[in-house]
């Protein structure tokens, strides 16, 4: 019964994508999904790093164990993570405070650090946090394995839909409005040169080139020249917009990604679902394939559950039709909740095609 | 009397330099003049969330603020703000 081509099982080949995007409704089954799947392919050999990006995480609840922002092993060839946005934010501030030094007046230390506190809470910077950690764990995926890396794959369970969307999105967003700036900057740097010319040489006191940081040693005496911070704003705008593209590049590149959807046979996930895949298309987000999990199970269920299946039918029907294009695979509804790694085991086994009867419910 | 031919091309000469350094004094005043205006914007484009314009990239521009704001004071000023629009930054 199950509509299927290649997918999942050519996740676990050798030279299949090294990145998988569990997304979908919140509660629809992303968690069971990318905990399965990564139990799978760490047994058929590709070791993975799970990777919780939800800020309500539960992905450790799921294996009973708790986890944090530091990758912990959970077996042989399994490493799991939950992100921590706060941290990462202190993190990007620290790092801007220690750039600080040299550039500007230590009198205005003081202000600069009130700024910097009041953009931790700032809209934005959590999300903005979470997609550098998700683009920098990438950029690693496609790195040798020789640095220390200690897994294949990367599996990362998303949080629901809206706020999913918006951080895959966030990469082309980005390189644009870093686009505009330098064009700014372009504009500027032209007067600038104009300037020169008209004063027959060099208008500004510009560093000479190659020893940008040659003031370093003369901290709060002298101050980097208008056209060295004009340089130095170029240097930060360029790396931003190279780590945006790389990140729009790994996310679009079908040999490189691959997004997994999971739906649940009812009225308002299979809506949802309609128009995040398209939104997903849109973007060029490569769907790969469908979980629909929570479908009955086979067998005599009782009248009142039967009910439930003919109205259920309807529902897969639609899925079938909305979705004929990508590939699906079916997760019977269990009897209880998801939780310990020999549950997750038997999703993964079905979600692989190697247990396709599901025992009746106990 | 015949005027010195040296004395005339003397004073052309002077009155020529006179008049260049007058044009490019105001040419080189409408370059410095664009730039600092391209700046501006920059620094505006840089700050919006700050001063209450969404802008998206608001935590990315953290990186460029040391950067701007030894120009900051001047700036706010320049753009008719008597006092730093920004909440947490007080540089008057
Ligand atoms: N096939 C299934 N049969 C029975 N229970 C399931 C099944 N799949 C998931 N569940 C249960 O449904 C609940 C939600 O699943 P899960 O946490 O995987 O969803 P999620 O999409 O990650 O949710 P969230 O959006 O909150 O992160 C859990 O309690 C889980 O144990
Ligand atoms: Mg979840």
């Amino acid at each position: 019964m199950t509509p299927s081509s290649s997918f999942p099982g050519f996740l676990r080949e050798p030279g299949g994508p090294r990145i998988l995007f569990i997304g979908g409704k919140g509660g629809v089954g992303k968690t069971t999904t990318a905990s399965a799947l990564a139990l799978e392919l760490a047994r058929s050999g590709r070791r993975c790093l799970l990777v919780s990006t939800d800020p309500a995480h539960s992905l450790g609840d799921v294996f009973g164990i708790r986890l944090g922002p530091r990758p912990k092993r959970l077996r042989e060839g399994l490493l799991a993570m939950e992100l921590d946005p706060d941290e990462e934010v202190g993190r990007y501030l620290d790092q801007v405070r220690e750039n600080m030094q040299g550039l500007v007046r230590p009198a205005m230390y003081h202000e600069i650090e009130r700024q910097l506190e009041l953009s931790r809470q700032a809209p934005g910077a959590v999300e903005a946090a979470t997609m550098d950690r998700i683009s920098r764990l990438m950029a690693q995926a496609t790195g040798p394995t020789s640095r220390g890396r200690e897994w294949d794959v990367l599996v990362f369970d998303t949080a629901p839909t809206g706020h999913t969307l918006r951080l895959l999105a966030l990469p082309e967003i980005m390189a644009a409005w870093t686009e505009g700036l330098l064009r700014r900057r372009d504009r500027s740097d032209a007067w600038g040169r104009a300037l020169e010319r008209l004063s027959g040489g060099r208008a500004g006191e510009r560093a000479g080139e190659g020893d940008e940081l040659s003031y370093i040693d003369e901290v709060g005496s002298e101050l980097p020249s208008d056209d060295d911070r004009s340089h130095r704003i170029r240097e930060v705008l360029l790396e931003r917009r190279r780590s945006f593209t790389r990140a729009r590049r790994l996310l679009l590149d079908p040999a490189m990604t691959a997004f997994i959807w999971v739906l649940i046979p009812e009225k308002l996930p299979i809506l949802e679902s309609e128009k995040a895949v398209h939104t997903l298309a849109e973007h060029r987000v490569p769907v790969v394939g469908m979980v629909v999990n929570r479908v009955l199970p086979a067998g005599e269920l009782g009248a009142f559950l039967e009910a439930r299946r003919a109205q259920e039918e309807a529902y897969l029907a639609r899925i079938g039709e909305s979705f004929a294009q990508i590939p699906r695979v079916h997760v019977p509804l269990l009897a209880r909740d998801v939780e310990g790694v020999e549950t997750l085991e038997r999703i993964g086994r079905i979600l692989m095609g190697d247990e396709t009867t599901a025992p009746p419910p106990t | 009397m015949t005027p010195d031919p040296d004395d005339l091309r003397g004073r052309l000469r002077r009155a020529g330099e006179l008049l260049r350094e007058f044009y490019e004094g105001r040419h080189r005043g409408a370059l410095a003049r664009s730039r600092r205006d391209e700046d501006d914007l920059f620094m505006l484009l840089v700050l919006s969330e700050t001063m209450g314009i969404p802008n998206p990239a608001s935590y990315y521009t953290l990186e460029l603020l040391p950067l701007l704001y030894d120009r900051f004071h001047e700036w706010h000023l320049r753009m008719g703000m008597e006092h730093s629009p920004l909440e947490g930054f007080r540089c008057c």
